[in-house]
């Protein structure tokens, strides 16, 4: 019986639309608009959260990085920056004492070296020295080629691991596998290349060039810089372990007496979700507020119509009283015309938007390749949500338009010319 | 007459239209009874309150004061639902101006008390096709009311009264808007109803068209006047 009478709804909603295909499209434009804001939005979060997915596997799930610095930003700067360097002896005594880790590797870091290749110079890369165990890391991954070898590493021998970056720079239309760059002035050869890892948020762990410590210090000297210490828990369970255990060998190294504060830091992947969920509420702000917005517009517009709807078709809903119909049987045709009406309005922006995701996450990537966490496809919860809000909308839009219909006097509206 | 045949009792109803200032009495004091398969016309000058007193029967509308029995229930108990299920089952309207769909073919309007009646569609088409063809329009069912003649409309209207069975017929002005030809065949139409059973009240100003009815009730000024029966019907 209910039904019935909505399918009945349906197709006099459907004819009523025909009837008045310009307005109706006028009126449900807000509605495309509302719903294309959320499921872009939802579009956007979706690949931000990819992006610190990404983020946080190349970081490590497993890994702490003992450094001077704090990477969450969270300690007093000034604190932070009188700290004492992280020695390498220091590295090498934490390798020494600490039970719990898998891997354990002292990494040094030259930012803004230079390398020249082919009589070309290519600056701004950032110089690590590693042991050969970097390989066994998220980010001394290899797409091909091979890390350097033990025996190499312990001879200090000149060959050297390229990121993505310097790769694609210095070797646009070959890999560079097997060719000899300079890096200081020294010879290289470079025996494997790091995979791309990098997102929009850490593209800088792609510009990069590995090479052994040994090597590293005879290149850029060995005094005057913090190490960081790279220690792999092995699993995200032994995490809790392995951090404790850090914290009281590294506090053991540097001499600190009982009752005073760490002068290092134990970063971890959570550090950046903090600066993520600033992002990530920035855009909900945004994106809710454009909605929420777009929607009220929306609404409006389809009350609008509703109304002149209602008005319109007095004759109608006078004829249809007079033969039988309840007041919830109008109530429901006009609820249903408001719903049906935003409906087309999702559906609408759903093509629009599919299109549009479709483009954005094929062609941005080729402009800028960092930008790489972008769906091509808009995620079926997200059609869902956008599907029911749409009939939410539709249905408050059409409330009081269709209770004024249903609460007409039929005489009155017989009445009506 | 027997009492159970009772289908209409009218004691003392009014209608006062509270319009501002004035008070309109549309209705001041009228007490009727109709019974099964009766064929009445109400007459009376323009503004008499012929067709409120139509409207208070079909459950359109309901009485300032006075009471009202329809097949035995008190309709001023009843809530709108009630009304509006009694207006679908029990009564079937005739306007004047036809009151049809102007957007819906003539099966869609005559489907449509069905609607409302809970009857699944294939019943509906096959029911409305059927009351069609009773009124002559076998050929005419999918036009719409402006491909259709004045006459050919009201027989639609009368196809769509009829669909639901009900207990009364409420004619106002049936051929108030058809020439004289026309108006002849739709009375010779409601002959037929009556003949198969049904009960008719006929609202008309014109003689000639009361004189098919048994009775003739006059009302003026909101009272009924006098009320007459008709010998010898035409038609029958
Ligand atoms: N909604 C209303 N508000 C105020 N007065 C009304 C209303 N409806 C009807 N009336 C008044 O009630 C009286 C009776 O009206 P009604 O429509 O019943 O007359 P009628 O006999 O059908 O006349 P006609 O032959 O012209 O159709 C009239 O004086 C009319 O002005
Ligand atoms: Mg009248």
């Amino acid at each position: 019986m209910l039904l019935l009478e909505i399918k009945e709804s349906i197709k006099i909603a459907f004819e009523s639309m025909k009837s008045a295909k310009l307005r109706s499209g006028l009126a449900s434009l807000g509605v495309v608009i509302g719903i294309s804001f959320v499921i872009i939005m939802g579009w956007i979060l979706a690949g931000l959260d990819k992006a610190v997915e990404d983020t946080f596997n190349i970081i490590g799930k497993d890994m702490l990085y003992v450094d001077k610095w704090d990477w969450a930003g969270g300690k007093n700067w000034k604190e932070v920056q009188a700290r004492k360097n992280i020695t390498y002896e220091q590295a090498l005594r934490f390798k020494e004492l600490i039970r719990s880790a898998e891997v354990v590797v002292p990494n040094a870091r030259y930012w803004g070296g230079t390398v020249k290749y082919a009589g070309e110079t290519y600056s701004g890369i950032s110089i690590e020295g590693v042991t050969y165990e970097y390989a066994k890391t998220p980010m001394g991954n290899i797409e091909r080629g091979r890390f350097f070898s033990e025996f190499e590493d312990r001879n200090g021998e000149n060959v050297c691991v390229i990121g993505s970056i310097p790769a694609a720079r210095i070797f646009p239309d070959s890999n560079g596998i097997g060719k000899t760059i300079k890096i200081n002035g020294r010879n290289f050869l470079i025996v494997g290349q790091i995979t791309k890892q990098g997102t929009m948020m850490l593209d800088f762990v792609d510009n990069v060039i590995y090479f052994p410590m040994k090597s590293f210090f005879s290149t850029f000297g060995y005094t005057n810089r913090s190490f960081t210490i790279c220690v792999k828990a092995g699993s995200i369970s032994a995490m809790d372990e392995v951090r404790a255990e850090t914290e009281g060998v590294m506090r053991t190294v540097r001499n600190i007496p009982p009752g005073k504060e760490n002068d290092f830091s134990i970063n971890e992947s959570q550090a950046f979700e903090k600066s993520f969920v600033t992002i990530r509420a920035a855009v909900w702000g945004i994106g809710i507020g454009m909605t929420f917005l777009s929607f009220l517009v929306g609404m409006i517009g389809i009350m609008n119509i509703m109304f002149v709807s209602v008005t319109e078709r007095t004759k109608e809903i006078g004829i249809r009283k007079a033969v039988g119909a309840k007041k919830r049987s109008i109530l429901y045709q006009f609820l249903v015309e408001a719903a049906v009406l935003c409906m087309i309005g999702a559906i609408t922006s759903f093509v629009f938007c599919s299109v549009l995701v479709y483009l954005v996450a094929t062609y941005l990537p080729q402009w800028n390749d960092s930008i790489n966490f972008l769906s091509p496809v808009i995620p079926l919860n997200l059609l869902i949500i956008a599907t029911i809000v749409s009939i939410i909308v539709g249905v408050l839009a059409g409330l009081i338009p269709a209770m004024r219909a249903a609460n007409l006097d039929p005489i009155e509206a017989l009445r009506y010319e | 007459m027997k009492e159970n045949d009772l289908l209409i009792e009218i004691e003392h109803i009014s209608k006062v239209y509270d319009i501002g200032s004035e008070k309109v009495f549309a209705l001041r004091d009228v007490s009727l009874k109709i019974h099964r398969n009766e064929y009445v016309a109400i007459m009376g000058p323009s503004g008499s309150g012929k067709s409120t007193l139509m409207n208070i029967i079909g459950c359109l509308d309901t009485p300032t004061s006075g009471k009202y029995d329809f097949e035995g229930v008190d309709v001023s108990s009843l809530t709108d639902n009630e009304l509006a299920e009694i207006r679908n089952r029990k009564i079937g309207f005739v306007f004047q101006t036809f009151n049809l769909l102007a957007r819906a073919t003539a099966l869609k309007n005559v489907e449509l008390p069905l609607i409302y009646a809970g009857i699944s569609r294939n019943e509906r088409i096959e029911r409305a096709k059927k009351a069609l063809s009773d009124v002559g329009l076998e050929d005419r069912m999918s036009h719409k009311p402006n491909e259709l003649s004045g006459g050919q409309r009201q027989r639609v209207a009368i196809a769509r009264a009829l669909i639901t069975n009900p207990s009364i017929i409420l004619a106002d002005e049936p051929t108030g808007n058809l020439d004289t030809k026309t108006g002849e065949d739709i009375m010779r139409l409601f002959a037929e109803l009556w003949k198969a059973g049904n009960t008719i009240i006929l609202v008309t100003h014109e003689e000639d068209i009361a004189r098919h009815a048994h009775r003739i009730i006059r009302i003026r000024d909101g009272l009924i006047e006098k009320e007459v029966q008709n010998p010898n019907p035409i038609y029958l």
